[in-house]
């Protein structure tokens, strides 16, 4: 059986598989955009949180995320006496590690942001709305943006360590055809062949959205 | 009338500016000058309101505002008085156009004539990094002068313009003058401060050394300024 006959006769098992992949994904990706934003937001403005920011954005990084992942699979759910899915475990695990990167991206790009920039624009007399709208908003987008992306592509390959704690993520459903064919070669080159099909548009857009919005500011 | 009065700044316990005093009266232009450090810049942030000083009193038009400051909302920059810094701050992502048009306040014809005045036609539609300094320097004069500022203060805003376009600047500021604009201009061109300039000021390590007219830079009284302008 070659690559194409196990891409054939697996692709509903497969698509399966993708399919809980691409869940973790957008879970993790919204909770960890939407929550990075907010805490790196208010990082940026409040001091302490500030701090506490940087604080869980160091721990975070310092942690490799497998062992975040079992921690919260095992010690935090028997400390707290609960139980909680795999599925939710890897979500939960993926999107504190992309809401800690998050926060600590966004609370630096606002924090070094130039406070000229925004004098200028009161002299202009622009609303505080204004300001955020025109200026702020579109120089800090364009300044995130690339790490953004990048974080999130990271957190899409990570999705796979799901499987470790037996999400049927596609990285297990592959697994699981392996030990009843035993062909790993041909395997996990199809899994690489599924990867970059599918993973090919998330990849195009990041690039288009660098291109569009990262045009370099250098002034000579 | 733009005034500030017994001015001091501290900036991690050295002294910036010390009990310095200036007047800038509509329809003037105020020439500062001085050796690097000598806290001209500083002075333009105070009087702008992008800076404020530990002591001292700043008044704009009839409003007065001392500091330290504890009455109410802290006051905030405004095109009263506005400013060219010296890096400029044009907005990276906007064109140079937009730069100037974002206000809302200077029409299509005001616009045309900052672009000829300026020399702007070939680049106004670029973005900052694609324009030279020079081009940069110019694009953010009329940004400021596009807000119709009662008062306008400019922080070298010369030094990356050859002779023509800085004769250029002299003539539209000298015409702002005559419609009743305060200036103030930080310059190291004294041959540019001493044509256009009703006032000269003096400042070095934070203090205000000598003021008086323009013929100042020719004739001054006070040795520290004889020995700076020796080199010009």
């Amino acid at each position: 059986m070659n690559v194409f006959q196990i891409l054939a006769n697996y692709s509903p098992t497969l698509l399966g598989g993708l399919w809980v992949t691409i869940q973790i994904f957008l879970l993790t990706s919204v909770i960890g955009i939407i929550g990075g934003i907010a805490l790196g937001a208010l990082g940026a403005r409040y001091k302490e949180l500030g701090t506490f920011v940087r604080v869980f954005s160091f721990v975070m990084a310092g942690i490799p995320l497998l062992v975040i992942l079992f921690w919260f699979y095992y010690p935090f759910q028997t400390i707290l006496n609960i139980q909680i899915s795999a599925f939710a475990t890897a979500v939960i695990a993926l999107a504190f590690f992309n809401v800690a990167t998050i926060a600590e991206l966004i609370r630096g790009v606002l924090t070094d942001f130039p406070k000229q920039y925004i004098v200028v624009a009161k002299m202009s007399d622009l609303s505080p709305q204004q300001i955020f709208s025109k200026i702020q908003f579109p120089m800090i987008f364009r300044q995130a943006i690339p790490s953004l992306l990048t974080t999130q592509v990271f957190i899409l390959h990570a999705t796979l360590f799901a499987s470790l704690i037996a999400v049927p993520e596609i990285f297990r459903v592959a697994q699981n055809i392996n030990a009843v064919i035993y062909k790993p070669i041909e395997i996990y080159t199809a899994l690489a062949f599924f990867f970059i099909i599918t993973l090919a548009p998330v990849n195009y857009l990041a690039y288009a959205l660098k291109r569009r919005y990262t045009r370099d500011f250098s002034e000579y | 009338m733009l005034s500030a009065k017994n001015i001091t700044k501290y900036r991690e316990g050295d002294v910036v500016l010390e009990s310095v005093d200036i007047d800038i009266e509509p329809g003037t232009i105020t020439a500062l000058i001085g050796p690097s450090g000598a806290g001209k810049t500083t002075l333009l942030n105070i009087l702008s309101f992008s800076l404020f000083p530990d002591t001292g009193t700043i008044a704009v038009n009839d409003k007065s505002f001392s500091f330290p400051y504890s009455d109410g909302s802290i006051p905030q920059p405004s095109s009263l008085v506005t400013m060219v810094f010296q890096q400029l701050f044009l907005w990276p992502h906007l064109t140079l156009r937009e730069n100037i048009t974002i206000s809302g306040r200077v029409s299509d014809a005001e616009l045309s004539e900052l672009i000829n005045a300026f020399g702007m036609k070939n680049f106004i539609d670029r973005y900052p990094n694609q324009t030279s300094l020079g081009q940069r320097q110019r694009a953010a004069l009329a940004r400021a002068i596009a807000l119709k500022p009662r008062y306008l203060l400019l922080d070298e805003i010369t030094s990356a313009l050859d002779i023509e376009q800085v004769e250029v600047v002299a003539k539209y500021l000298k015409k702002l003058k005559t419609g009743g604009t305060g200036i103030v201009a930080v310059t190291h061109l004294i041959n540019f401060a001493s044509r256009i300039s009703d006032q000269v000021i003096f400042m070095d390590k934070g203090k205000v050394i000598e003021r008086g007219t323009k013929e100042l830079v020719s004739k001054p009284k006070n040795e520290r300024t004889k020995e700076f302008l020796e080199f010009f």
